[in-house]
């Protein structure tokens, strides 16, 4: 077991300080373990063990704030259940905090008091990285984006030659030499921005996402060297580093006098760049940012592009990234862009603020260590799937994509799995 | 006044002192500053958090816990209830409810039998158990016996002692242990409807 330092210790203390807002003391105190909470998470409901509690979780945390900055944590600990940060602990943190907990927040809208249980775990995976405890493949898909600007550390010159290609096919399928895929271009309306996995393993994205501007003439350009929509910062609880990867988008829009910052179909890079980024930044930022989702939303209301529903008849069903969704208030915008895409569509069971998580979140794809834990709470998405009789999955998310796949390979759903923009491209009608 | 009233004025006394100064902490330490451009109403998500998101039938840990939930909503009652009459007796109004004591006394029996309900499922659920710590049984019994005494007390004036001991007790514990949520709840439901109101998850559109 690993020491822990005593000066990372003291900082990892901090992090309980009461904070810049009332938020956080908030939320340290108003948990009575009611453990109510378990029947609302995924991780529980799997497992049926009392460590996957959601409460038990919170406790970790909430116990070592009430035994170093209370009263009676420090007089008469055992009596107000206040514990000590010490190695046993913070091994714990680790497995439940990092690999037990997605932060989908379906148990904080569940949860009997409402303590945000998922802002709770952020400030002990905040703890557990001042302590350096953080797992080192989460760590290494930070370091990546830290280091090279994209986490998968995609050399620019092999996207430049993913996007080359992509342009290719925008024009052969157009057919339309003028069709483009525009790369560091300045002045444009919108800086679009992509999940490196699209670059990496799921191209067709990105060629479905141009086809729709092509479509609604739209003027926009990607930046060769940070077009990364995604910040596992959020997820390792750094946010110096946090900080250095929301700054790449700031700084990119700024130095390409782009508009509108365009966020790829990621949730919580969504989440980290929308919500989060003004605050790790400290700055209000001075352009507009929306999401895929709403701007093809705006396209269809404003009719610059135009869809044939009939072009997609297969029953089509959604999966609600957590973070776009309950965590991001859009679930009757991804609805608008589906309904007006696909003939036939029907809900999953529960949905919307109520959806599962596909077990993918909170870094859970980028922490091999949990692979079995991920794929196994992921039987619950599964079955929901499963139980819809639909033949295609719309999750405007690419790590939600990447779970799915992996569920659908091991439950043998036999599903197709798309984003927004492939399946509003397979709709869309080009008017020469 | 005899002693017993006098330990549990100052035990009172002490109890609001401490929120006041956890209730002032919160309050100057303030609304979270958030600087990202909101696409909701934080007004309407709050009031949202206090009305609509409550309701049993929006909340797993209400509708898929029935007997639990209607049990703690009994025992809230009933410790809102004591407080009051403490209150209302300390203050030398007890003739205030003397007509209505017994059905007082009978719902505070019911309280205290919700607040064993719960105190004997922590005991004997195995997750309740892993989960729980000294400060979940001490609060729960604290509470539970100042409901019983209080019931007691109304139909039985020569439990007078036994009563002010217990709501003494009840006093000192109530901002120390997990009874604190008394004044963090509303705190955690502001800050959920903050959160939600700012996003534009609540109130949902569709509903």
């Amino acid at each position: 077991m690993q020491k822990i330092d005593k000066d990372k210790r003291d900082k990892a203390l901090e992090i309980l300080k009461s904070g810049s807002d009332s938020k956080l003391l908030t939320h340290l105190n108003a948990c009575v373990r009611c453990g109510l909470c378990a029947s609302s998470c995924m991780f529980y409901i799997t497992h049926k063990e009392p460590k996957y509690i959601p409460a038990t979780k919170v406790d970790m945390v909430s116990s070592i704030y009430r035994r170093y900055y209370t009263s009676m944590g420090k007089i008469a600990p055992s009596l107000v259940n206040a514990k000590d940060l010490d190695d046993k602990m913070a091994e714990e943190m680790v497995d439940l905090l990092f690999g037990a907990c997605t932060m989908c927040g379906r148990c904080v809208k569940h949860c009997s008091i409402g303590v945000d249980i998922a802002y709770v775990v952020r400030k002990g995976r905040e703890m557990l990285s001042e302590m350096g405890m953080v797992p080192a493949t989460l760590q290494a898909t930070v370091d990546a984006a830290v280091k090279t600007g994209n986490n998968m550390a995609i050399p620019t010159e092999e996207f430049v030659d993913t996007i080359k290609w992509m342009e290719d096919e925008l024009k052969d399928e157009m057919g339309d030499e003028n069709a483009r895929i525009p790369l560091d271009e300045t002045d444009k309306n919108i800086l679009y921005t992509l999940n490196p996995r699209e670059p990496k393993f799921f191209p067709l994205s990105i060629s479905a996402i141009a086809k729709v501007f092509y479509a609604a003439g739209e003027s926009w350009t990607i930046s060769s060297k940070f077009y990364d929509v995604t910040n596992y910062g959020f997820f390792n609880g750094n946010k110096k580093e946090a900080t250095i990867i929301a700054r790449n988008l700031y700084d990119e829009i700024h130095k390409l006098r782009g508009k509108v910052l365009v966020l790829g179909e990621c949730g919580h890079g969504t989440r980290a760049n929308r919500w989060d980024g003004p605050n790790y930044l400290q700055i209000s930022y001075d352009f507009d940012m929306t999401t895929a989702v709403e701007l093809i939303a705006d396209y269809i209301r404003q009719g610059k592009i135009k869809l044939d529903k009939s072009l997609n008849k297969e029953l089509v069903t959604v999966h609600d990234p957590c973070n776009l969704v309950r965590n991001g208030g859009l679930l009757e915008e991804i609805r608008f862009v589906i309904k007006s895409a696909a003939e036939n569509f029907t809900e999953m069971n529960p949905f919307g603020n109520e959806n599962y998580c596909c077990g993918g979140g909170g870094g859970m794809l980028a922490m091999s260590e949990y692979n079995d834990r991920r794929i196994k709470i992921g039987e619950i998405k599964a079955n929901q799937i499963r139980a819809t009789g639909a033949k295609v999955i719309i999750t405007p998310c690419h790590n939600c994509v990447d779970q799915l796949l992996q569920l659908n390979h091991t439950y043998k759903l036999g599903v197709k799995i798309k984003t927004i923009a492939e399946l509003v491209a397979d709709a869309i009608i080009i008017e020469k | 006044m005899y002693w017993y009233h006098w330990i549990a004025i100052i035990s009172l006394i002490f109890s609001v002192a401490l929120f006041s100064y956890q209730f002032t902490r919160l309050i100057i330490l303030g609304r979270p500053k958030d600087l990202s451009v909101s696409s909701g109403s934080v007004t309407k998500g709050v009031a949202y958090s206090f009305t609509k998101a409550m309701s049993p039938v929006v909340k797993e840990s209400a509708y898929l816990h029935m007997p639990t939930y209607a049990a703690g909503i009994i025992y809230h009652l009933g410790t809102f209830l004591s407080i009051l009459l403490f209150l209302v007796l300390i203050s030398g109004f007890s003739a205030l409810i003397d007509s209505v004591s017994l059905l007082f006394s009978i719902f505070l029996f019911i309280s205290f039998i919700a607040g064993c309900a719960i105190l004997i499922k922590r005991i004997i659920s195995k997750d309740l158990k892993s989960l729980s710590g000294l400060d979940d049984y001490i609060s729960n019994v604290i509470t539970t016996i100042l409901q019983l005494m209080t019931a007691v007390y109304l139909l039985a004036s020569g439990a007078e002692v036994f009563y002010y001991l217990a709501v003494t007790i009840f006093f000192i514990w109530l901002p120390l242990g997990k009874t604190r949520h008394l004044l963090y709840f509303f705190f955690a439901r502001y800050h959920l409807g903050f959160f939600y109101g700012w996003r534009g998850t609540w109130p949902q559109k569709s509903e």
